[in-house]
């Protein structure tokens, strides 16, 4: 698929992410933004899938440790065919198999449970552990959050991974600089990024997180690192393509009104 | 099968045994491999040793990803590193999408964390793992029972709770004895005066103290209750039915453990007077195993004491 196209797909899924939060009256808009393009570069251009095949054992691996964010990957798993798009207006209700917070069992197409921050870098690699044990050729990829890393236990698997050599395991940082309660750098302090990472052992590579081109590259090279695992901090915009939303926290979790969802979807190239 | 001595050697023997017979089980070690002498798993099955270091909450991670691709993870390390320390994990990644990891707990009880003190001696392991649903909680009696309880429970869907011990247990049961998974067993039955319930590394001493009773006329059923989770509710009912009053018996914390959830049986379905001993609402110390279960109000006079009350009471 060309950039320009993947570039539409991401900007169809935070179309989606705005209607699911428009009419459910709930979810995690902004933080959905600004991973869109990693999601849209994973799911429609790298990950080796089969909608008609959820379980398929070969499957490459997705965790998105920053569980908030699901609203965008329930958008790429309907959009992939996994389920019906329409059922993504049944999020956070009773009886939808969209929960607040991802939850494998229920949502095709989702390989990980999560939402309780800190704890998607371990379960990626034990899925990776497990491609080695099993003689599997999958690779696995997660997203953190910057915020997140202020969790010990992505320390405790950062330090775990490099010691397996697990370079089957990728994984995104998305460095929005921004968290619930306010910027990374007032709330949490987690930069330098980069040489924390370097210094546990990993490839790092930093990249524009909105710039699907970086995006494939920094995966392509992280593909030929054979005895590392792989970070790939992504500079981010928390939702990214709304002007109202970009620099406004509130967005962290928040409503539309009528008025702004017209203007999100109008911002993000879609007619309402 | 050679006898096991201890309750670390029946897991780590019936390891080795599942690993021999089927392909997905693997050893996820805390740098604990060696607590349970795993060294011959090692050597054996060295690619399926997951050595992660002193992470339990990052095992327990580890394990919800191997498992969710097509492994059996069995984790092992001391009770409390996995019940508290890695809680959260055990809930949310692994009770919560109902994966098949096995958990195991070292040191359960005073007697199984004896000199080592508080920090390594866990009396609330069961009780903090009997709220999450879909968990199956197991406490054998001894290493051979242990080794049983493995086999018996490598196919259940779902997470697994075993509790193990230092290595200084008494054997209860001959070697090959069937672990009763699921149900309560009657160890002796000598009549309906009253029940004693208990498990684990204390059953000896619940055998012992019916014996005194049916000395002084007290007729004792012994039952052990092994599988805590889920409870044998209908055959502790019948238990409970016949001899209205019971006194539980367990090295654990009276609240939330064995005590409780027959205190709930009781509660719901069938009256009667009910007496737990364990550790009342108090931590533990630093001493040997048998003179701490002594010291905490667990020594056979205090089984009989509390047995005698208890029918009394009943009498009332």
């Amino acid at each position: 698929m060309d950039i320009q196209a993947l570039e539409e797909i991401s900007l169809s899924l935070r179309r989606d992410v705005v209607e699911m939060v428009y009419r459910t009256k709930d979810g995690h808009p902004s933080p959905s933004f600004s991973v869109a393009d990693i999601i849209t570069s994973l799911y429609f251009e790298v990950m080796r899938l089969d909608p008609s095949n959820p379980d398929w054992e070969d499957r490459d691996r997705f965790v998105l440790s920053k569980g908030h964010s699901c609203p965008v990957l329930y958008a790429a798993l309907a959009k992939k065919g996994f389920f019906p798009r329409e059922e993504l207006f049944s999020l956070r209700y009773l009886n939808s198999h969209l929960q607040g917070h991802p939850y494998a069992p229920k949502t095709k197409g989702l390989d990980a449970t999560t939402g309780s921050l800190g704890n998607g870098v371990s379960i990626g690699l034990g899925m990776a552990l497990a491609a080695r044990i099993r003689k599997k050729a999958y690779q696995v990829y997660a997203i953190t959050g910057d915020g997140e890393l202020g969790e010990g236990m992505i320390w405790e698997a950062a330090m775990a991974a490099s010691h397996h050599k697990a370079s089957n395991l990728t994984v995104f940082i998305d460095n929005n600089n921004y968290q619930s309660g306010g910027t990374v750098g007032e709330i949490s302090g987690p930069y330098p990024i980069e040489d924390k990472w370097k210094a546990f052992g990993w490839h790092v590579q930093t990249i524009d997180g909105h710039d699907i081109a970086q995006i494939l590259k920094a995966v392509k090279n992280a593909h030929q690192v054979e005895d590392k695992p792989s970070a790939i901090v992504c500079k981010t915009i928390k939702g990214n393509g709304v002007s109202f939303m970009i620099g406004e926290n509130s967005w962290h979790k928040r409503v539309y009104t009528e008025e702004e969802y017209k203007q999100a979807i109008k911002e993000l190239g879609g007619a309402v | 099968m050679s006898t096991v001595d201890s309750t670390r050697i029946g897991f780590r023997d019936a390891l080795l045994k599942l690993a021999s017979e089927r392909e997905d089980v693997v050893f996820v070690s805390t740098d604990s491999l060696k607590v349970v002498k795993g060294e011959p798993f090692l050597e054996q099955f060295p690619d399926r040793v997951v050595e992660l270091g002193i992470s339990e909450q990052n095992g327990v991670g580890v394990c919800s990803g191997l498992a969710s691709s097509g492994l059996l993870p069995y984790i092992c390390t001391y009770a409390g590193f996995l019940t508290m320390r890695a809680c959260e994990q055990m809930r949310t990644f692994v009770s919560y999408p109902n994966l098949k990891v096995r958990f195991v707990g070292a040191n359960g009880g005073l007697h199984g964390g004896n000199r080592e003190g508080v920090s390594h001696q866990f009396i609330e392991d069961v009780g903090i793992l009997r709220g999450m649903p879909n968990f199956t909680i197991l406490c054998p009696a001894d290493g051979g029972q242990v080794y049983e309880a493995m086999l018996a429970s490598a196919d259940i869907d779902g997470p697994v709770y075993i509790r193990i011990g230092s290595g200084r247990e008494d054997k209860v049961f001959p070697d090959g004895t069937p672990f009763p998974l699921g149900k309560i067993r009657m160890l002796s039955d000598e009549g309906d005066d009253v029940a004693l319930l208990a498990h684990g590394f204390v059953l000896g001493r619940v055998i012992e103290a019916a014996k005194r009773l049916k000395a002084e006329g007290i007729k004792a059923k012994v039952v052990e209750v092994a599988t805590i989770k889920p409870l044998d509710k209908q055959g502790l009912i019948e238990v409970l039915h016949s001899t209205g009053c019971a006194v539980t018996v367990e090295d654990h914390t009276i609240i939330n453990g064995l005590g409780s959830a027959v205190a709930e049986v009781i509660a719901e379905n069938v009256p009667a007077h009910l007496i737990r001993l364990g550790l009342q609402d108090v931590y533990g110390e630093s001493g040997f195993p048998e003179e701490l279960l002594d010291a905490y109000g667990m020594r056979i006079e205090d089984i009989v004491a509390a047995a005698k009350t208890a029918v009394a009471h009943k009498k009332q």
